[in-house]
């Protein structure tokens, strides 16, 4: 055993460049797949170890002083779903903080940090400080994200809801917390906790009731009832008229469930660990087949050699495990050096989850999932190795030392020079490939491999960075940029025709999003005048409703309800039902997926006393959003429109993490693609260099000059090169949607719909190309060094 | 008056192995003529291939100069001998050195086609040429590992000649082949050097040598002796008398 670890030592020695080559190549795929398994499976569990020390409640309803009665406890106290209910008086404030250098808009739950909590409690998050006057203790995130450090002063700019005057309340930062509902942008409400006394001072300052929340935390019998006692609440305070996206806050209830927001808070780090391990599956295999590649190859250089010891009495066996030890070896450095990089590197990729998620993941050693992902690499190696020696058992020492196992046997004359044309160096680079097909196969293989996942990385980066619509249209909103919501029993229809008219308006048209039960499932309804005029169109299959009685049903929703297009539904609004068609299925992520578009006609049937509200107005090219509510609220009064929405802000800002993450992982993506591109090809190249330095002499001699030489030599490898980045490209271009539409089925995305831009694609393809072709060249400039003249002496 | 094709001057030629310096040609003048078939003989290590290579610009002098025709060749660079050598030398190695993964005939029009020129009237001199040294058509398509020593020596002659040279470079071409092949090579040689082609050749066998016209004898690096053997004329026992007075002159 010691003669045959000595053995496998010497052969790693004997050539280094490729041992580091090698070495290399496992690092990226063991860092990868160490990073994907941890946060694939320890992000989530994260999660729900954060669940079990701070008790969060099954659901939570935040309801408006305005509309808060007592009898809504009691309702959910009596209700047969219901287990326990905690409520607390918050005050909320919907308020503009410096972030990043610029405004963006929170809606802010300030809460008396010295009330006792038995559901749904906060911890601190790192270091904090004891409480001064208008001390505040917000969210991770702000200090994640926005840079806030202890004692700095975070200032929040609002409208007086009263007066109408911006006014600001300033707070000094003593700390921050995990708050399991209330500490990421995602899931809608930010909880700044304020000691009594401040909490005082504050309600105090806001001394109004739109300012009052009431929040109760419930703790149910299954989270999926949910909706069915938001629905008994609806029905009590007599909310189904109103609208969920953008009606009036003092008459808008909240209700959000622990399902949805670990959905929220963990959907975008789940998903890009899918990505990072498929990513980094794809890289082990490409280390294994360069692996077989250099295993085979050095068999057929060290032949005499292992001829020579199976004459002295070394049994195959015995080599093949040399063999195994020495890429045991390689790999078990090169992983092990990988998951140990995977390590610091944690903190930088949970940074960037924390700007979306607000949870500051802090992983150490894993004892199961690291030595896991390092056991996978080593059991796929001792395969490949396994099956790249069979050929050792075999072979007779006789012939083996004769060299005759070496010696090629080329049969067919591919090409014939006699009949060929075009340059001399490329024919001869055109005929080399097709008599090398199984390694150029291979080569193909690899790239194919490689550029599936770059041009994968490319389209991330283009629908983040270049072109969003794609990516805004994923959380299944119409996009447009600004929203009313109109008052129905003052001058409606003349509001709307007035802001119809205005200079930087292109369009207008109403869109509600209200509830009703679809066979008996509560769910959330678009509700439409005419489809046609909708621009964010998200049906994947069939199409959006026409006539009476068609419903679109969003794709989670029918495959929990087992329709399809084509089928008949249930549609039930209070006391009236009736049958519906279904016209189509659409993504989106509203209500869990649970949502529908119905025309506006046939809602009014079930509620007649529906009357549209959320105005959305589409802005002519380049008018600004923020500029244009300015201009509504100086025509009309609050009475007439009580609230906006400034639609481009709230995506800005809702997508802007998601979008960073997302262009983050396309870019990294890309990079690695480059980098083993690089290595690969270095190594294939060397490697053949080496291998062909008798062809190369030969030709030398004859009078082939060495620029002739690396033309021909690159050309070879450009030709498998071309065709695997051409069809990685293609299945890059055709199998992103399908990937993503699986990655973010939880996200009620069930047909992805992201932009592929052909010329970017084919950009990235080209190149790549060039790249890998230029790379070829830098490598066999090595060639000059072999000369005809060493070819005798040798 | 006999016109010479390459000249040197003060040719030198040394190898550094390890620490110290092996001076291999020492200062050698010597001249090549046209149409001549030169033997260049010498014991094992006397600097034979050396000088063939030197000569031929497939290696570079340490010192001297070496004008083939009008060009002198001593400093140019790799890629430029590589030019020179496509357009003016062709070489037969006692390896052969064909190119394995190529036909016979591939192997021939990889050198022959990068000249440029006219690739129809390539090829059909190629043929032309293999039909001369007795490849018939059947073995154009075959391999090298399929074919003997023999033929495959053959094809390289075909090779080195493919390019019209001014001269052929032969070291040691019999060296690998059996008597009866060997002899076959170095009848297509005396044919080739009777059709007017110059052929330099190396060797230390006796019977190549008396192939030759001119014998050159190279003894530590410096021609130690020369003889005129005249045209080659088969089964002429004078000759080889003749060659072999002058080897044992030289001590070989």
């Amino acid at each position: 055993m010691l003669k045959l670890w000595m053995q496998a030592r010497a052969k790693i020695r004997r050539s280094k460049s490729v041992t580091v080559i090698l070495v290399v190549m496992f690092l990226i795929a063991a860092l990868l797949l160490n990073v994907g398994l941890l946060v694939a499976v320890n992000y989530g569990s994260f999660f729900g170890q954060l669940k079990k020390e701070l008790s969060p409640s099954d659901v939570y309803y935040a309801v408006p002083d305005a509309i808060y009665t007592d009898e809504m406890p009691s309702y959910l106290n009596a209700n047969e779903h219901v287990e326990k209910v905690q409520a607390h008086e918050v005050l909320w404030l919907g308020a503009d903080i410096a972030s990043q250098g610029k405004d963006k808009s929170f809606n802010v739950l300030f809460q008396n940090m010295d009330e006792e909590r038995k559901m749904s409690r906060w911890k601190y998050v790192g270091e904090h400080l004891p409480a001064q006057e208008m001390s505040v203790y917000i969210p991770d995130i702000f200090k994640a994200v926005s840079g806030y450090d202890l004692n700095d002063t975070i200032s929040l700019t609002y409208t007086d809801e009263i007066s109408g005057e911006k006014k600001t309340l300033a707070f000094t930062v003593k700390g921050y917390t995990e708050d399991i509902f209330f500490s990421s942008t995602d899931t809608g409400m930010m909880s700044f906790y304020l000691p009594e006394e401040t909490y005082r001072q504050v309600s105090e300052i806001l001394d109004h009731p739109l300012y009052r929340l009431h929040v109760l935390f419930t703790d149910l019998d299954e989270v999926k009832n949910a909706s069915a006692v938001e629905g008994g609440l609806r029905e009590l305070l007599n909310l189904n008229t109103a609208s969920l996206i953008s009606g009036d806050s003092a008459a808008m209830l909240v209700a959000i469930d622990i399902e949805l927001i670990q959905l929220s808070r963990c959907m975008m780090a789940t998903m890009v660990a899918a990505m990072m391990v498929l990513f980094a599956l794809i890289v082990v295999a490409v280390c294994l087949l360069v692996v077989r590649y250099r295993i085979v190859n050095s068999i057929e250089d060290d032949m005499t050699k292992i001829g020579s010891l199976k004459a002295i009495g070394y049994t195959g066996g015995q080599i093949r495990l040399s063999l195994l030890l020495q890429y045991l070896l390689i790999a078990g450095v090169g992983s092990a050096a990988g998951i140990a990089l995977s390590y610091p590197l944690l903190p930088a990729i949970a940074a960037v989850f924390e700007q979306q998620s607000g949870l500051k993941w802090e992983q150490g050693f894993d004892p199961l999932l690291s030595p896991l992902a390092l056991l996978i690499i080593l059991l796929i190696v001792v395969l490949a190795v396994l099956l790249a020696t069979r050929r050792i058992g075999r072979l007779s020492p006789i012939r083996a030392l004769r060299g005759e196992t070496t010696v090629r046997k080329f049969r067919h004359n591919r090409l014939p020079l006699e009949g060929a044309s075009g340059p001399l160096p490329a024919t001869l680079a055109f005929k080399s490939v097709l008599q090398n097909v199984r390694q150029n196969i291979m080569v193909a293989a690899i790239l194919l491999g490689v550029t599936f996942a770059g041009s994968f990385g490319v389209i991330m980066f283009y629908n983040t960075s270049v072109d969003t619509k794609a990516f805004a249209e994923v959380p299944g909103m119409e996009i447009t940029n600004v929203i009313a919501t109109l008052n129905t029993g003052k001058d409606q229809t003349d509001t709307a025709a007035a802001i119809g008219s205005m200079e930087a308006v292109r369009k207008t048209l109403y869109l509600d999003e209200v509830k009703l039960k679809v066979e008996g499932t509560e769910v959330s309804a678009y509700v439409m005048e005419d489809y046609t005029e909708k621009e964010t169109r998200l049906v994947y299959e069939g199409r959006y409703p026409e006539k009476q009685n068609e419903i679109v049903l969003a794709g989670i929703l029918s495959e929990r309800l087992q329709k399809t297009v084509g089928d008949s539904v249930s549609v039930q609004f209070g006391d009236r039902e009736e049958t519906f068609l279904v016209t189509g299925l659409s993504n989106g992520s509203s209500m869990g997926g649970l949502n529908t578009c119905v025309l506006a006609g046939d809602y009014r049937r079930l509620n007649p006393d529906f009357q549209p509200q959320a105005l959305y107005i589409y802005l002519e090219e380049g008018a600004d959003s923020a500029v244009f509510i300015d201009t509504l609220k100086s025509r009309f009064d609050k009475e007439q429109i009580p609230s906006y929405t400034d639609f481009d802000k709230v995506m800005a800002e809702g997508m802007a993490s998601y979008q960073n993450i997302v262009a983050a992982m396309g870019v990294v993506m890309l990079v690695i693609t480059l980098v083993v591109v690089l290595l690969v090809l270095y190594f294939m190249i060397s490697s053949s260099v080496i291998r062909q330095k008798r062809e190369l002499g030969i030709q030398k001699a004859v009078g082939y000059t060495t620029f002739q030489l690396m033309n021909q030599l690159s050309l070879t490898y450009t030709v498998p090169v071309a065709l695997g980045a051409a069809i990685g490209c293609v299945l890059g271009a055709y199998g992103t949607n399908p990937l993503m539409s699986v990655a973010m089925r939880g996200a009620g995305i069930m047909k992805a719909n992201f932009i592929v831009d052909p010329l970017w694609i084919a950009l990235f393809g080209i190149g790549t190309l060039l790249l890998a072709y230029l790379l070829s060249l830098l490598t066999t400039w090595r060639i000059r060094k072999i000369s005809a003249y060493s070819l005798v002496t040798e | 008056m006999k016109n010479a094709i390459i000249k040197t001057d003060k040719l030198c030629k040394s190898f550094r192995i390890g620490t110290q310096e092996q001076q291999v040609l020492k200062n050698l003048d010597i001249e090549i003529y046209e149409n001549d078939f030169t033997i260049i003989m010498g014991s094992s290590g006397a600097g034979k291939s050396t000088l063939l290579y030197a000569l031929s610009g497939m290696d570079q002098p340490t010192s001297g100069k070496i004008r083939f025709f009008d060009t002198e060749i001593e400093n140019l660079s790799n890629d430029r001998l590589a030019v020179f050598r496509r357009q003016h030398c062709g070489f037969v190695f006692q390896q052969m050195f064909l190119l394995d993964n190529m036909s016979i005939l591939d192997n021939i029009l990889a050198a022959g086609l990068l000249t440029g020129g006219d690739r129809k009237a390539i090829v059909a001199y190629a043929k032309e040429l293999l039909t001369k040294v007795g490849l018939t058509e059947t073995i154009w398509k075959k391999f090298p590992a399929q074919l003997s020593g023999g033929e495959n020596q053959r094809a390289a002659i075909v090779r080195a000649l493919i390019n019209r040279p001014k001269a052929v470079f032969a070291d040691e071409p019999t060296g690998a082949l059996n008597s009866a092949a060997g002899r076959s090579v170095l009848d297509v040689l005396t044919e080739v050097h009777n059709s007017g082609q110059s052929i330099v050749m190396v060797t230390h066998d006796l019977v190549s040598a008396r192939r030759g016209n001119r014998i050159l004898y190279i003894k530590d690096g410096v021609i130690s002796g020369e003889c005129d053997l005249g045209p080659y004329v088969s089964g002429d026992k004078r000759r080889h008398e003749k060659l072999f007075s002058f080897l044992s002159e030289m001590g070989w």
